[in-house]
């Protein structure tokens, strides 16, 4: 999987400042939705919320990944935004969360999808990596450093 | 006047150069029994120290003594939703598990050292049972993190299977001493009335001493002494009536542990002393009783039985009893190898002697080379095998340093305070965006010695001392505020763990869909802690379920209740 497979600079917001848990899903319901017009943001809004009510996204380190599937999708779609600052997530570490990773899959996805999640996490899992999204500081950067073009 | 003056500088300097040797033990890695065993023999007739003692009768009385506080203390510190857990396991090698080890040990040492068949198999039986000190020290000791399930079984096991062995001794001679031969009745009624009664002695007496505990009105420093000596007075009342004395006094601190809530840390904090002093002085008494050089004579027969009981006898028999049991075979292979032998087969090797027999050196030697070569092969290895094995569970606690006071008068609260490190989590936080759980509240800071008062936007700085009320649950939780996870602990949790947290709550129906895995349509509707119970009876923290390609893994337990599931995805 390649990260820049899935966002584009259009779903690659940084520095984002004063967002709860709640408003922070929105935002990337909206986002993506804004960038891919087939994708409704209310209804994906609904379904990222259905999800963290399963449990949380949150992969510790002050990342989540938060994921869900989604109709009128062709392929796994993600979005990125940081946040200025870190926000309560009950993640696994009980460490609040500054970097959002949204994962959608199509309605259909069999197991693929679940290796695509498993191989984000990994690569969020380094630190250096992790440094280098919350040093960016435009949405430009961001979206280099997050597809390794910096 | 003078020789016993002499006598209490040498008991004195004996114990200390215990205690001060149990510094070394853990860099080396050896077992801390025996390193005290060791010493006894150091000081013993053979070694340096040159005491003579050989008055087996005093040393039984003080090693019967000694046995029922460790087993007291081992109780005590059960927890009795482990208890549950680890119960039926454990009580099935402290009875079918003892029998077959004991059976093809005495079988083996019958034929391979050329004796008859009942003193091969009173060979067995003295070696049969683990060793409740050894094992719980060498699964405190080594900060080995196993699952409950595991780690609870074997405690329990070491607790329970004494009684057997004993039973089994003690028949054995009875046999030989009365020439017959075969099977009576009456075998069976006093192993009835042996456990039976000395189970519902422990129960009962337990119980009395609780209540004792609760409601009379003592000066504090006594109620650690009445929980002893109530707890030795057990021991004795049931083996004055003939049932086992080993069985009610663990049973009995079981009962206090976990019905005492008023002073329990202080009862807990003196029985591990009292532990450790029993402990030592067993394991010194039984070094001196023994002559190192008359151990050489049977070193070599009794390496071959010992040998044969480690790699043959016990995982044979621990297969047999955990069949009907979830262990992997990992775990099985783990629980065979921790059946560490220690003071109870000397002890039982003394009922040889105490029965007049003539040739009860043979015994004696050959239980103690036995003794000697479980504790160097597995006292030794345990920890590389559990580490090798996979077996330790991932935890947080082995790093954290804070300091723990009870809070007078107040069963549910408790004074803590860390000191921060240069990575602590707190560093980034200020006295207001602290993320205290629950009831959990900052009391003060100390800062270069002085108290200090932080305003609502200060930070915390390295070295700062933070004090904290909280109750004992909230205490994980701020473990992770103050101390933080280290990061090769984190890697090792999250490749055990997973990634996500998912909530005991949530619908199988709802994960499949997510996570692409078959629901049978009748388990639709089930939460994902409903399809755990329904896999494993106790779960404990650790135990996992595959369905598709992801796990689900048991994160987090308390008293038997699922509080937090993770999700594994696979690579």
């Amino acid at each position: 999987m390649l990260i820049k497979d899935i966002i584009t600079p259009g779903r690659t917001l940084c520095g984002i400042e004063g967002v709860s848990k709640k408003r922070a899903l929105e935002l990337l319901a909206n986002t993506i939705s804004a960038d891919v017009p087939a994708i409704d943001a209310d209804d994906l809004f609904r379904r990222l919320v259905a999800r963290e009510r399963l449990g949380s996204t949150g992969i510790g380190h002050g990342i989540a990944i938060p994921h869900c599937r989604v109709e009128n999708a062709e392929g796994t779609l993600g979005a990125l935004i940081t946040l200025k600052d870190p926000i309560d997530f009950d993640a696994i570490d009980g460490e609040s969360v500054d970097i959002l990773f949204a994962m959608l899959v199509p309605e259909r996805a069999q197991d693929e999808h679940l290796q695509t999640l498993a191989a984000l996490a990994a690569a969020l899992n380094d630190s250096a990596f992790r440094d280098a999204l919350r040093s960016a500081d435009s949405h430009d950067a961001l979206f280099q450093v997050a597809t390794g073009n910096h | 006047m003078d020789v016993l003056n002499q006598l209490i500088l040498l008991a004195g300097v004996l114990f200390l150069v215990s205690i001060l040797a149990s510094t070394l033990s853990p860099r080396v890695g050896m077992p801390l029994l025996l390193v005290f065993l060791i010493i006894g023999m150091l000081a013993g007739q053979d070694g340096i120290g040159g005491i003579e003692f050989d008055d087996v009768e005093s040393a039984y009385f003080l090693a019967a003594l000694a046995l029922a506080v460790i087993l007291f203390d081992g109780g005590l510190r059960t927890d009795i939703h482990n208890f549950r857990v680890g119960l039926r396991p454990a009580l099935s090698l402290a009875t079918v598990g003892v029998v077959a080890t004991s059976a093809l040990c005495g079988a083996f040492a019958a034929w391979v050292l050329g004796i008859g068949w009942l003193e091969g198999l009173l060979i067995g039986a003295i070696v049969g049972s683990t060793d409740a000190a050894a094992v719980f020290s060498v699964l405190n000791m080594q900060g080995l993190a196993l699952k409950t399930r595991v780690g609870a079984t074997l405690e329990i096991e070491s607790g329970l299977n004494d009684p057997m062995a004993i039973f089994l001794t003690i028949l054995l001679v009875e046999l030989m001493v009365s020439q017959e031969s075969g099977f009576s009745w009456m075998m069976l009624t006093q192993f009835f009335w042996q456990m039976g009664a000395g189970a519902a002695i422990g129960i009962f007496g337990g119980r009395l001493l609780a209540l004792g505990v609760g409601r009379l009105a003592l000066s504090p420093g006594l109620y650690p002494l009445l929980a002893l000596f109530g707890g030795i007075s057990i021991f004795g009342a049931a083996a004055v009536l003939q049932a086992s004395g080993f069985l009610a006094v663990y049973l009995a601190g079981l009962v206090v542990g976990n019905r005492v809530s008023k002073g329990l840390y202080n009862i807990q904090r003196f029985h591990d002393g009292i532990a450790w002093l029993a402990q030592i002085s067993l394991f010194l008494m039984l070094g001196l009783l023994v002559s190192p050089v008359s151990l050489i004579g049977y070193a070599s027969a009794a390496l071959l039985v010992a040998l044969f009981l480690i790699f043959v006898a016990r995982p044979l028999a621990v297969w047999l009893c955990l069949l009907p049991f979830q262990f992997s075979w990992q775990e099985k292979l783990f629980i065979g190898w921790v059946g560490l032998r220690g003071a109870v087969p000397i002890v039982l090797a003394m009922f040889p002697w105490l029965a007049g027999f003539e040739n009860w050196p043979f015994f004696f030697n050959i239980a103690f080379v036995m003794v000697l070569v479980s504790l160097v092969l597995q006292g030794w290895t345990v920890s590389p095998l559990a580490r090798r094995l996979n077996l330790d569970v991932p935890t947080t606690s082995s790093r954290v340093q804070r300091v723990e006071l009870g809070v007078p008068g107040q069963d549910h609260y408790e004074f803590v305070g860390y000191k921060l490190a240069h990575d602590s989590p707190a560093l980034k936080l200020t006295s207001a965006t602290l993320p205290l759980p629950g009831r959990a509240s900052l009391l003060c800071v100390m800062r270069g010695g002085q108290p200090a008062t932080l305003e609502a936007g200060d930070t915390f700085a390295e070295g700062d001392h933070v004090y904290l009320l909280a109750t004992p649950l909230e205490l994980d939780s701020l473990d992770k505020i103050f101390v933080g996870v280290a990061e090769p602990e984190r890697l090792s949790a999250q490749a055990f763990f997973g990634e996500f947290v998912i909530t005991p709550r949530a619908k199988l129906a709802d994960l499949a869909l997510l996570y692409s895995f078959e629901v049978p349509s009748d388990k639709a509707s089930w939460s994902i802690a409903r399809y755990i119970y329904s896999q494993y009876r106790y779960p404990v923290v650790g135990d996992r379920v595959k369905l598709g390609q992801v796990e689900f893994v048991v994160l987090e337990m308390r008293d038997n209740r699922l509080l937090k599931v993770s999700l594994k995805l696979h690579k």
